[in-house]
């Protein structure tokens, strides 16, 4: 495949020089076919992809009417921003912003914290039945969490935390994935800085926060961002959990917006939209952790 | 957690004149505070419940009322293996893994081929083919509710053109199951775009060359040099794919709400049900083993796989 985009950047440096030695035009034909051809998927993939995304956030500064109308408009005729304002009006958007935020930062921190803890523990601590726990840890790593929905929900509803923020987070602070990956990380990384702080005499609680932590601060930096991404996201367990408007996050508020005004779908879209704006910002911002994480075998 | 404020100075005072080992079986006692938090936090909320479900899985239980009688047996796991709504179920979930998975891995692999060397506007079409996969999917499944709808949507207007009168995809069949189908391979695409990407650009840049000087064009390349060596990629992502099927129910809940009449209700769909609408709390559980079951099959089949990549590369 190189050979062919190699061919067909030199065909057409050599045609815009202008002097030179010409191809035949059926041998350049043949040449620029498979990059033509390349851009042509490449394109309609994209569209069909993000234009979605883009047809949402035109729809979303419609009018009602506009939104569904024939023939449509691309471009809406009358800009209706105040469709957001229209939005926060109709249900407490605020609110479910302010919780999806505050679950999603509580439970990422949670997350780090406690996988960072364990992984260095699991890596370089030695301690009796250090062994059997790791191996319980793979083995629960095998259960889905779709497979103990139904007791853990009333679990959580005789510790009366459903419809609490501890209910929407505490559950989820545990992550195999994560002390496996922060595990994985201590056992390529050389010991020496550590044994360096040891002589020193610092003890293993200063060293943790002192030297540990910072020299993984690559891997928590995409740890964290896949984190945030997930439960941003996460639908299924939120709904579970919550059923007054006071704690709805914003994944289960928009699917609430959606039952009480289901026709509406300029106010659905701006939803939608609002919803899906954060992770956007943080894909863009941090586009590459995000895709070397998932490639490493994160999910 | 006491214990965890109470320590450092103690240790700090014995690591300047202990000896190494003292040292270290001090350092090791303090695994146990660092592994605590994660296991305990699972144990709880994880394992117990776990528990639980096998257990309740031969009980007769209320998720309502909380009450539980004693064993009955296998009475709940004939229930769900004759329940015809489950056996819908299964079957859905089953249609959703024969399509899904093998679409979104069939793009998937087109699109990383297609993106595996540089070129101008590389970046852009990743980055918009991988969008979908980062958007929460309540967020993007109303985005395809809109497109749907039978009035006005987007999709039925393109129809129209052509002459076609207005489909309700939502809500009739069998385009409900197929408007989940094409919802969930357009957002899954991306993901198999970037691990397949990842995989083509181990295989070896002088395999493509000897195969061009062969006289091999790129679409023939493709077929006999990519597609062999991403074999065991394509394996991990067929399993999790399958994983990921058993774990299908927001899509579901917002696209068609598992109508009309269950055909696009898949398993989970029905455990949920049965367990929060229903109360059938025995039945839930015993297709919840079932569901483990199953996961645990394909995860060591996954593990399986894995090894066999690790084993590929290394030769």
């Amino acid at each position: 495949m190189t050979t062919t985009l190699e061919a067909s950047t030199v065909a057409s440096t050599s045609a815009g020089r202008g002097p030179g030695r010409r191809q035949p035009a059926s041998r350049r034909l043949r040449r620029a076919l498979p990059t033509f051809l390349r851009h042509a998927v490449l394109i309609v993939a994209s569209v069909a992809a993000f234009g979605p995304f883009v047809w949402m956030f035109l729809a979303s500064v419609k009018s009602p009417a506009e939104a569904l109308a024939y023939p449509p408009t691309f471009l809406p005729r009358e800009w209706r921003f105040d469709n957001y304002v229209r939005l926060f009006d109709a249900v407490p958007f605020q609110l479910y912003y302010r919780n999806s935020i505050l679950v999603t930062v509580a439970t990422t921190a949670g997350q780090v914290l406690t996988s960072l803890a364990a992984g260095y523990a699991f890596a370089r601590l030695r301690f009796p039945g250090r062994n059997v726990l790791f191996v319980v840890l793979l083995a629960a790593l095998l259960v889905p969490f779709e497979v103990v929905f139904t007791p853990l929900i009333s679990l959580l509803a005789s510790l009366g935390w459903l419809n609490t923020f501890q209910g929407l987070i505490v559950p989820n602070i545990p992550s195999i994935l994560g002390a496996f990956l922060f595990r994985q990380f201590f056992e390529g990384f050389p010991t020496e800085i550590e044994d360096a702080s040891r002589l020193d005499g610092a003890g293993v609680w200063r060293r943790f926060w002192s030297v540990i932590a910072p020299m993984a601060a690559p891997m928590i930096g995409s740890f964290a961002i896949l984190s945030f991404v997930y439960n941003w996201n996460n639908f299924f367990f939120q709904f579970l959990v919550v059923t007054r408007t006071e704690f709805f996050t914003l994944p289960v508020g928009l699917s609430q917006l959606q039952s009480t005004h289901g026709t509406s779908f300029n106010l659905l879209m701006a939803g939608s939209a609002l919803a899906i704006l954060p992770v956007f910002v943080v894909f863009l911002l941090f586009q590459r952790q995000i895709v070397t994480a998932l490639s490493g075998g994160l999910r | 957690m006491s214990e965890l404020h109470a320590s450092p100075p103690r240790r700090r005072a014995a690591s300047r004149d202990g000896t190494a080992d003292l040292h270290r079986r001090r350092e090791g006692r303090a695994g146990y505070v660092f592994v605590a938090p994660t296991t305990l936090l699972l144990a709880v909320f994880y394992l117990w419940p776990l528990a639980q479900t096998v257990v309740f899985s031969f009980s007769d239980w209320n998720p309502g009322t909380g009450r539980v009688t004693e064993s009955v047996g296998l009475e709940n796991f004939t229930h769900v293996l004759t329940d015809p709504e489950f056996r819908r179920a299964v079957l859905n979930t089953l249609v959703y893994v024969v399509t899904v998975v093998p679409c979104s891995m069939g793009l998937g692999l087109v699109f990383a081929a297609l993106l595996a060397r540089p070129f101008r506007g590389r970046g852009l079409y990743r980055t918009l083919i991988f969008t979908p996969y980062i958007a929460p999917i309540v967020g993007s499944a109303l985005i395809f509710s809109f497109l749907l709808t039978p009035l006005g949507g987007l999709v039925n207007q393109g129809l129209g053109l052509l002459g076609v009168r207005p489909i309700a995809f939502l809500t009739t069949e069998p385009w409900a199951m197929v408007s989940v189908v094409v919802f969930s391979t357009w957002q899954l695409v991306g993901y198999t775009m970037i691990i397949y990407s990842a995989a083509l650009t181990n295989v070896p840049e002088s395999y493509h060359e000897a195969a061009t000087l062969d006289g091999a064009g790129p679409v023939r390349r493709f077929l006999s040099i990519s597609l062999p060596l991403v074999a065991p990629t394509s394996g991990f992502l067929a399993i999790t794919g399958v994983i990921g099927a058993l774990q299908v129910f927001t899509q579901v809940y917002v696209l068609t709400g598992g109508g009309p009449l269950g055909s696009t209700e898949t398993v989970l769909y029905w455990i949920y049900e049965q367990g929060f609408v229903l109360f059938n709390g025995g039945p839930a559980s015993a297709a919840a083993v079932l569901l483990l079951v199953f996961g645990i099959l394909a995860s060591v089949l996954q593990l399986t796989v894995i090894s066999r990549r690790d084993t590929v590369e290394l030769s």
